[in-house]
C-alpha cells in the first residue's frame, strides 16, 4: 500500500539482516556476510540472528524500521517464496537474499566456493534494494463496479445471478429476444445432482425468472456489443439495440457466448442430408422436446435408433477435439427413447465412450435400462437401407446395423469465440491476428524487426490454426492488437485452462461455459461462478491499481520514458495481453489495469526505456555487476542464471529442500518472466566477465506452461539471435543457453545447470574478465 | 413356449438382442456386460468354445443371430460358475449360457461343430429320466451309439479295457441298472418342471 506522503524514493539506509537458522550459520560465516554489507556497501545496520523468522527476530527488524534507522530491509535467509508474511513491515521495501535453499542446503558447508556464493547473493540483494522504488499504484480515473455479462444462456444467467448476489450491479446482454439460450430447446438434461442416474428436467425457467426479478440485473435483449474500449475498472462498451446505440461503463466483463453445433452439412460421409431420418443430436432433441418421436420420412414409430458418436469430432478433417458432452447427451436421448417406448431399442456406436465425472453413473443407468453400447468406428452409413456399418473392436469384424428407423449423429461443439453473425471485418488481418496469437512461433510483424532472421528458427507448421471458428469479433475490442479475444489452437477462448481457468489474454475479460471448453449445463453453471469471482477480483484490483493473477497485488506497472522511445512498436506488438496501445505518433500508451506485470515489454524495448519501479533493466544490470568475478587463473568460472520466478526458481528451491547439490559457480537472479529478459543483461554479463549465461523458464510452444503465455516463446525467439552478437564479440555461441523446466523438475533443473556448468568449465575463460 | 426368433434366417438382426433380453433366463442382465472379459479368462473350458462368453455376449448385442444360435459355447459350459462368481457386473453368465443352449435345441439350431456335449447331455438325461439314476454303461453306450454303429464299435473297443478294470475293482456293477423306487413320482416331478419352464 502506498502512503499519502510525498513521492517515494529509493532506500538510502537499508538494513541487512543475516540469519543463522536452518543450517545457514553452519554452512557459511555469517559474520563475513555482515562485513560484506558493512565494508563494501557502507551499510550501518547489519546484524545476525539465530532465527529472524522467530518472534524475537521479527521484533528486532521491526524495532529498526519503527525507529527509522532503516528504510529498507534486506533479509539474507530463506527463499523469498517462503516466510513472506513474516517479513512485512508496513510498506517498507523488503528484499530477500536466498542463503538457505540455494546455498546452505545445496552446497558443501564451509567451502570457499560456498562462502563466495553466499557473499554474492548478499551483494545482489543489497544492490537490488538500493535500486528499489516502492511502487505507487496507477490511478484509475473513473471506476465502475458494474459487471457486463455477455450471453443469456445458463452460463450467463448464473454469472449474472452470482454477481448480483455478491453485491455487484450487472448488465446482461443477450443477442436474441429471450433468455435461456440452448436450454430452452432441450428436452431434458444430464443429471447434475445425486444420485446422478436419471434424466433431469430443464429448470431454466426458474433461473430466467430469478434474473428478471433481480433489481441488480439489467437485462438487455436483442442487443449486441458494437465496440469495447478501455481497461478493467473502466471499460466503455457501446451496445446496439434495434438500430439504437447506447453506451455503458463496466468494470469487468464475463463472456458467456456458448457454442454452436458443428455444421452437419459437412458430414456427408455419415449420410447427413441423404435421408430425413438421419438427424443431428440437436435436431433429435427438438423431436423429443416436441414429444413427436416419429420417423420424419413416413411418420412411423421409432423402434430402432442408432446414435453415432464422434460425428465430425476427433477427426482431423473436421473438429480435431473431443466435445466431451456428446456421449452423455446420446445416453440421455437413448434413455428418453427407451422410456417413451419400452419396445424401442437404442444403439450407441462409440469409439471411446467419454463419461467424465458423475456421468459414469448415468452410463451405468443406461446399461441397466438396456441401451446397447457398441464399440467401434463407423465405416459407412447407407441412407437407403438405413444401415450403419461399424468395425466392432470387440468382435474384430464389420457389423451391419440394418433396418434402423433413425440415425442420430452426435455432432460436436464449436465455441462462439467469434460471432458467426457479425461480418468478418478486414478478414485477412483479423484471421492473422487470431492466428499469430495462437502460434507462439509466428512471425512478429513489426517494421525494422525481422522475425525469424536469416538463421533463426522457422515457424513450425500448425495446421490446426485453420480451424478457428469463422466470424467477426465478439467484443470488438478497440485494442492495438486487434478486436478479438485470443483463442487457443482449437478456437476456444482461454489462456491456460488448467493453471488459469477463465483467464483470457485480455485482462478483466473472463470466459465461462462452452466458449472456453466443451461442457454440459451443470459444468457451465459452475464455470460461471468461477468466472464471476475472477471478474470481481479484477474489478476490485483495478480500483487499487493492483495486478491480477499471477502477480496478484503487484502495484508496479510499466513506465515508458518517452524521451528515449524510438517508436519501434515492439512492446505494443509483443505484449501477451494487449495492454499497450499506440498514440498517433506510434508511441506506446500503457493501460496499467490491463497489464499483468510480466515485463515482456521491458525485455522487448531495444533502448531499455520501459521500467517498473521495483524491477527494471538498470536494476538487474547493477545486480549482475555487483558480483565479484574471480580472475581467469582462479579456475572459478561464473555463470549467470536468469530463472523464471514462477516455475524455474521454485524448482531450484525445491531441489535445495531435497538437498540436491549443484555447481557453486552459478549466480541465480529470479526474473518475472523470461519475456522480461533484455539482451542488455546478456551483454552486461559477458562484459563483466561471466563465462556463461543460462536462461531458465517455462515450456513454450503449443502446450506452453508460461504463466504469461508467450513470454518464454518470445525469449526463445530473442535468444536465437544472440549467436550473431556473440560471434561479433569473438565468443562461442554456446555460452548463452536457454532451457525449459517445469515447477516439478526439482531434479532435472539442477542437473541441467550442472551440465551447463560442466560445458562452460571445459571452455576457455571469458576473455573479457578484468576489463 | 419360447417366443420364436423375430426374424429367423437373417444373419444379422437388430431385434435379436431384445429377444435374448426378453426370453433367455438372465438375459435382461446381459446389458450390464461391460466386455471386460473376466468370464472368458476364468473359463476352464474356454479353449474348446468357438467364442468365449464375452464375445458371445457382444455378438448378441450386435445382432449376430445366426452365429450365436449355432455357437458351441453354450454346450461347452460345464456350469462351474467361476464366471458368475467373478463377474464385476453381476451378469449370470452360466444361467444365460444354459438357457441359450435350451433355446438352440428348442428352435432347431445345432452347433456348427463340437456338438458331442449335446449328445452326451441327451444320453445323460435319458438315463436320469428313465431310472432316476445315471447308469455308466447305458449312458456311455447311448452316447457312443449317437455317432452311428461304426463309431459305437470303435469307441467301445477303445474303452473296453478300462471298463473291465472298473468291473474287477467293483467300481461298475453288472446286472440290471439301479433305479429309484418311485419312478412314477419322478416322472411327475420332471413333467411338472417342464410345464413350469414352458409356461415361462
Amino acid at each position: 500500500m502506498s502512503t499519502e506522503t510525498a513521492t517515494p524514493t529509493k532506500p538510502k539506509k537499508p538494513g541487512v539482516y543475516v540469519c543463522k537458522g536452518c543450517g545457514i550459520g553452519d554452512a557459511v560465516s555469517t559474520d563475513d556476510l555482515v562485513n560484506v554489507a558493512k565494508n563494501e556497501f557502507r551499510i550501518e545496520t547489519a546484524s545476525t540472528h539465530d532465527a529472524y523468522c522467530s518472534a524475537d527476530g521479527v521484533a528486532a527488524i521491526k524495532g529498526d524500521v519503527d525507529a527509522g534507522t532503516v528504510d529498507g530491509v534486506v533479509v539474507a535467509a530463506c527463499s523469498h517464496r517462503v516466510m513472506a508474511d513474516k517479513f512485512r513491515f508496513n510498506g517498507t521495501p523488503v528484499v530477500r537474499a536466498n542463503l538457505r535453499e540455494q546455498v546452505a542446503w545445496s552446497q558443501p558447508a564451509g567451502d570457499e566456493n560456498t562462502e563466495m556464493l553466499a557473499a554474492d547473493n548478499v551483494r545482489m540483494a543489497i544492490t537490488q534494494m538500493q535500486q528499489t522504488l516502492p511502487p505507487l499504484p496507477s490511478q484509475v480515473q473513473e471506476y465502475s463496479r458494474t459487471l457486463l455479462v455477455l450471453g443469456g444462456g445458463i452460463t450467463g444467467l448464473t454469472a449474472a445471478r452470482e454477481a448480483s448476489q455478491a453485491g455487484y450491479p450487472v448488465v446482461l446482454v443477450e443477442k436474441t429476444d429471450q433468455l435461456g439460450g440452448w436450454a430452452n430447446k432441450w428436452a431434458g438434461r444430464m443429471p447434475h445432482r445425486p444420485p446422478y442416474r436419471d434424466v433431469q428436467d430443464i429448470d431454466i425457467a426458474k433461473l430466467v425468472a430469478a434474473v428478471n426479478d433481480d433489481p441488480n440485473i439489467e437485462v438487455k435483449l436483442d442487443t449486441r456489443v458494437m465496440t469495447t474500449a478501455g481497461q478493467p475498472g473502466s471499460f466503455s462498451v457501446t451496445l446496439s439495440h434495434a438500430g439504437q446505440e447506447s453506451s455503458i461503463e463496466a468494470g469487468a466483463i464475463v463472456v458467456a457466448t456458448g457454442f454452436r453445433p458443428y455444421d452437419a452439412t459437412k458430414l456427408g460421409h455419415l449420410g447427413y442430408g441423404a435421408s430425413p431420418d438421419i438427424v443431428t443430436g440437436v435436431e433429435f432433441e427438438a423431436m423429443l422436446k416436441a414429444g413427436e418421436l416419429k420417423r420424419k420420412s413416413n411418420g412411423e414409430p421409432v423402434r430402432n435408433v442408432a446414435f453415432v458418436q464422434c460425428a465430425g469430432s476427433r477427426d482431423p478433417d473436421h473438429l480435431p477435439y473431443c466435445s466431451s458432452v456428446c456421449c452423455g447427451v446420446s445416453i440421455k436421448q437413448a434413455l428418453q427413447v427407451t422410456k417413451t417406448d419400452p419396445k424401442a431399442s437404442a444403439y450407441i456406436v462409440y469409439d471411446e465412450l467419454r463419461t467424465p465425472g458423475t456421468a459414469e453413473e448415468f452410463y451405468r443407468q443406461a446399461q441397466e435400462a438396456g441401451v446397447i453400447f457398441m464399440k467401434g468406428k463407423v465405416s459407412g452409413v447407407d441412407a437407403g437401407a438405413m444401415q450403419v456399418t461399424y468395425k466392432d473392436d470387440l468382435l474384430g469384424t464389420d457389423v451391419p446395423l440394418a433396418g434402423l428407423d433413425m440415425i442420430v449423429l452426435a455432432t460436436g461443439m464449436v465455441p462462439n469465440s467469434t460471432d458467426p453473425d457479425v461480418p468478418v471485418v478486414e478478414e485477412e488481418k483479423s484471421a492473422a491476428q487470431l492466428k499469430s496469437d495462437i502460434n507462439p512461433f509466428s512471425a512478429i510483424p513489426v517494421a525494422g524487426y525481422k522475425a525469424g532472421g536469416a538463421d533463426g528458427p522457422t515457424p513450425p507448421a500448425m495446421p490446426h490454426l485453420d480451424r478457428i471458428p469463422e466470424g467477426g469479433p465478439i467484443l470488438n475490442l478497440q485494442y492495438r492488437q486487434g478486436p478479438h479475444i485470443p483463442v487457443l489452437a482449437d478456437g476456444f477462448s482461454d489462456s491456460h485452462y488448467i493453471c488459469f481457468p477463465y483467464e483470457t489474454r485480455r485482462t478483466g475479460i473472463y470466459t465461462a461455459g462452452p466458449v472456453r471448453r466443451p461442457m454440459d449445463m451443470g459444468e457451465s453453471a459452475e464455470d460461471a461462478t468461477g468466472a464471476v469471482l475472477k471478474a470481481i477480483q479484477a474489478l476490485e484490483g483495478s480500483k487499487m491499481g493492483s495486478s491480477v493473477h499471477p502477480r496478484v497485488g503487484d502495484l508496479s506497472f510499466p513506465k515508458v520514458g518517452h524521451d528515449k522511445c524510438t517508436k519501434c512498436r515492439r512492446c505494443t506488438v509483443e505484449c501477451p495481453f494487449g495492454a499497450i496501445d499506440e498514440d498517433e505518433q506510434g508511441r506506446p500508451i500503457i493501460n496499467a489495469a490491463r497489464c499483468r506485470r510480466c515485463g515482456t515489454c521491458m525485455g522487448a524495448c531495444p533502448v531499455q526505456t520501459i521500467t517498473f519501479d521495483n524491477y527494471n533493466p538498470q536494476m538487474v544490470n547493477a545486480m549482475i555487476e555487483a558480483n565479484e568475478i574471480p580472475d581467469e587463473f582462479s579456475e572459478k568460472p561464473r555463470i549467470l542464471v536468469l530463472a523464471c520466478e514462477n516455475d524455474a526458481y521454485p524448482a531450484l528451491d525445491m531441489a535445495g529442500i531435497n538437498r540436491e547439490q549443484w555447481s557453486p559457480f552459478l549466480r541465480v537472479i529470479p526474473v518475472r518472466c523470461l519475456g522480461s529478459v533484455t539482451l542488455q543483461w546478456v551483454s552486461t554479463a559477458l562484459q563483466k566477465g561471466y563465462d556463461g549465461i543460462m536462461l531458465m523458464g517455462c515450456k513454450s510452444g503449443d502446450d506452453y506452461q508460461c504463466h504469461f503465455i508467450k513470454g518464454s516463446a518470445i525469449a526463445k525467439e530473442r535468444m536465437s539471435k544472440v549467436g550473431d552478437t556473440l560471434k561479433s564479440l569473438m565468443l562461442e555461441k554456446e555460452r548463452v543457453a536457454i532451457t525449459e523446466v517445469s515447477i516439478a523438475d526439482s531434479h532435472a533443473a539442477p542437473k541441467a545447470l550442472n551440465e551447463f556448468a560442466e560445458l562452460i568449465g571445459a571452455m576457455d575463460p571469458n576473455p573479457m574478465k578484468g576489463f | 413356449m419360447t417366443a420364436p426368433l423375430p426374424n429367423p434366417g437373417k444373419k444379422y438382426d437388430l431385434a435379436f438382442a431384445r429377444w435374448v433380453y426378453d426370453n433367455v433366463n438372465g438375459g435382461d442382465k446381459l446389458a450390464m456386460c461391460m466386455q471386460c472379459g473376466v468370464c472368458s479368462g476364468s473359463c476352464p473350458i474356454g479353449v474348446n468354445m468357438d467364442h468365449g462368453p464375452r464375445k458371445l455376449f457382444m455378438m448378441i448385442r450386435a445382432g449376430m443371430q445366426e452365429e450365436v444360435m449355432t455357437s458351441n459355447t453354450p454346450a461347452n459350459c460345464t456350469s462351474c460358475y467361476r464366471c458368475v462368481v467373478r463377474c464385476p457386473r453381476s451378469v449370470p453368465v452360466t444361467y444365460i449360457l444354459q438357457d441359450l443352449l435350451a433355446k438352440q435345441a428348442e428352435l432347431g439350431y445345432r452347433a456348427k461343430d463340437n456338438h458331442e456335449n449335446i449328445a452326451f447331455a441327451k444320453s445323460f438325461w435319458w438315463s436320469a429320466r428313465a431310472f432316476g439314476r445315471t447308469d455308466e454303461r447305458l449312458v456311455t453306450a447311448k452316447y457312443y451309439w449317437s455317432f452311428g454303429p461304426a463309431e459305437f464299435w470303435k469307441r467301445s473297443m477303445e474303452n473296453l479295457k478300462i471298463a473291465i478294470g472298473f468291473i474287477k475293482k467293483g467300481r461298475m456293477h453288472i446286472g440290471m441298472p439301479h433305479s429309484v423306487k418311485d419312478k412314477k413320482g419322478l416322472k411327475a416331478i420332471l413333467d411338472k418342471a417342464r410345464e413350469i419352464e414352458q409356461r415361462g
